[in-house]
């Protein structure tokens, strides 16, 4: 019907399938995030590390090349820690870049009761976090599992097949070290958002979730001269699973690595649990 | 006998330690129905009950024959939603805002934007629908509100307070816009509101909460052709026996401070008080039908303590 005809008529059209609904508010999400080309700059900026990584790769097999400034093939040794100390430089930035989305995914549904919008339809709050936790999950993803992961078929391509068997706990160690990263920081992103509301305080909070937990971590740790400090630092207990997964050298005193992971499963649902209790269409007042 | 669309059995809500609704027994058959009640009644829980934001303690409620503790995803898909408070993304155009909406509600990208053009325009909105949300007036606001309700074409539309806030012209648009889409039969419409006269001016039907309950439900269209069976009467010349000269032709009388108050039965017109009257030699200086209006109809409802049971 012409826009001009200015009478309401009900609908009987076909329907979208409701398994993939949420991806409605992802497309949504997506295009009021890269609305800031601020943002989209700083975010195309993310990439340059894992690209020139690629290149020191391929470089680093590069015997011409090297003969020019007088190296052998090999100069870097690429192992766990290579990975290791690329995905830690990503996962920073991921959190700075989630600091920066999450405030926006959330914050505006919550300021004005846009909540009932999405609440009083054929869709559920689990939709709704799935929805916008995948642009955090996806947008950070690109920048820290999507890089490393490529730095691995390249160098696996480079030194052949034997090499990517011998190092293919460096694949799984990225898949699971990104895959608990990115959980953590999705609904951290979202629970902090949610519970302040303020865009600016929101992704100020973010951050200082890290700051605030690695301080209380130390001076407890210093206080009482144990490691349980350690508990409520989350960048440790990424870094103690990451650690653990790549096979760097692992610090005796450090927290028991089946503890580390419960810690951050238990993190998880904690914050599920903000999430659950602040996206609510109508509370119970008194 | 058309099916109810909205049916309470003994529906009782506890948030917290208090009972809210208080075994809700009703059926809603009218295609505009009125909830009134007092601040605290419990129209809004039973709003966000039949929206599935709350579980019954006990008892059931069905829309449109689905149950709101299993079914709310298919209610929710049936129902469209007004709420009384903002609801608006800020920096988001209303077009894209009421595009969202029916996207949710399951029409695909390109439909669900026809739709919400269409939807803007009809409210009246259609000049301003690229404008931000956040730059609305309180006005706009509601009408965007009624637009993102409507826009998937919902079988049953609930608006919570839907002229507040609304200066006279915005006001009179909206009752209109109701009164179309009633009078368009493709939907059933619930309207929640504390202002008595906008009930009275759109729904066929009203029901009253009271404290969590039903306290009077109300026929408005049978208590407006009953109103027109009570007459008043203010005479002049009257020796006393006009009102058994009217008790004869079969009428109901009673006199009070000189003014004779009675119901026409069926048959006898109000022309048959003026035959009578001129046979009788008697000035009728005023006669008037009754004006119950529904806030009268309120008032005794909140007098009335005992909750009725409202089979609609």
């Amino acid at each position: 019907m012409a826009v001009y005809k200015r009478t309401y008529k009900s609908y009987a059209g076909p329907l979208t399938s409701p398994s993939w609904r949420f991806l409605v508010l992802q497309r949504y999400a997506f295009r009021s995030v890269f609305k800031s080309r601020m943002l989209l700059m700083g975010y195309m900026a993310c990439f340059i590390p894992g690209l020139l990584m690629i290149c020191v790769l391929y470089l680093n097999q590069n015997a011409s090349v090297l003969a020019l400034i007088g190296q052998k093939v090999g100069v870097f040794k690429i192992n766990g820690p290579f990975f290791l100390n690329f995905l830690t430089f990503q996962s920073v930035l991921a959190g700075i870049l989630t600091a920066f989305i999450a405030p926006t995914l959330v914050a505006p549904d919550l300021v004005n009761g846009a909540l009932s919008l999405y609440m009083s339809r054929p869709f559920s709050r689990g939709e709704y976090i799935l929805g916008k936790g995948s642009v955090i999950a996806t947008l950070a993803g690109a920048i820290t599992l999507l890089p490393t992961m490529l730095m691995f078929i390249v160098q696996s391509s480079l030194m052949g097949w034997n090499w990517m068997l011998d190092n293919f706990y460096l694949a799984t160690a990225t898949l699971f070290t990104s895959a608990i990263l990115l959980a953590v920081l999705t609904l951290l992103g979202l629970a902090m958002s949610a519970l302040v509301r303020w865009r600016i305080v929101a992704g100020a909070l973010i951050l200082a979730v890290f700051a605030i937990g690695k301080g209380f971590a130390a001076m407890i740790d210093n206080v009482m001269r144990t490691t349980s400090g350690d508990y409520i630092d989350i960048q440790h207990l990424i870094s103690t699973v990451a650690t653990h997964l790549y096979q760097v050298g692992y610090p005796d005193d450090d927290i028991p690595i089946v503890a580390a992971w419960i810690t951050l499963f238990a993190i998880c649902g904690l914050l599920l649990m903000i999430l659950n209790r602040k996206l609510r269409v109508c509370e119970v007042a008194g | 006998m058309t099916e109810p669309h909205i049916e309470l059995e003994d529906l009782r809500v506890t948030l917290g330690k208090r009972e809210i609704l208080r075994g809700l027994n009703l059926q809603l058959r009218a295609r505009t129905v009125g909830l009134l009640g007092p601040n605290g009644a419990g129209k809004s829980t039973l709003i966000n009950t039949l929206l599935g934001f709350w579980k019954p303690t006990s008892g059931t409620a069905r829309v449109m024959g689905h149950d709101v503790r299993t079914q709310a995803r298919e209610i929710r898909a049936l129902i469209g939603y007004m709420p009384e408070n903002d609801c608006f993304i800020a920096n988001m155009p209303a077009i894209s805002f009421v595009r969202l909406g029916a996207e949710l509600s399951g029409l695909p990208s390109e439909q669900a934007l026809e739709r919400a053009h269409e939807a803007l325009f009809y409210v009246g909105l259609g000049e301003a629908r690229y404008r931000k949300m956040g730059a609305f007036s309180l006005g706009m606001k509601q009408m965007a509100k009624l637009a993102q309700a409507i826009v998937h074409g919902p079988k049953v539309l609930i608006l919570d307070e839907p002229t507040n806030g609304l200066d006279p012209q915005a006001r009179t648009r909206m009752i209109k816009l109701i009164l179309e889409m009633r009078d368009l039969g493709t939907m059933h419409i619930v309207v929640c509101s504390h202002l008595l006269r906008d009930i009275e001016e759109t729904c066929e039907e009203a029901v009253i909460l009271k404290a969590g309950q039903i306290v009077h439900y109300s026929n408005l269209e049978a208590e407006r052709a009953s109103n027109r069976r009570f007459v008043e009467i203010e005479t002049e010349g009257d020796d006393g026996t006009f009102a058994d000269a009217i008790e004869l032709l079969g009428c109901v009388c009673s006199v009070t401070a000189g003014k004779i108050r009675t119901v026409l039965p069926e048959g006898i017109e109000i022309r048959d008080i003026y035959r009578l009257a001129a046979a009788r030699d008697i000035q009728l200086r005023r006669l008037n039908y009754r004006r119950d209006s529904l806030e009268d109809i309120f008032l005794k409802a909140m007098e009335n303590r005992e909750a009725v049971s409202g089979r609609l």
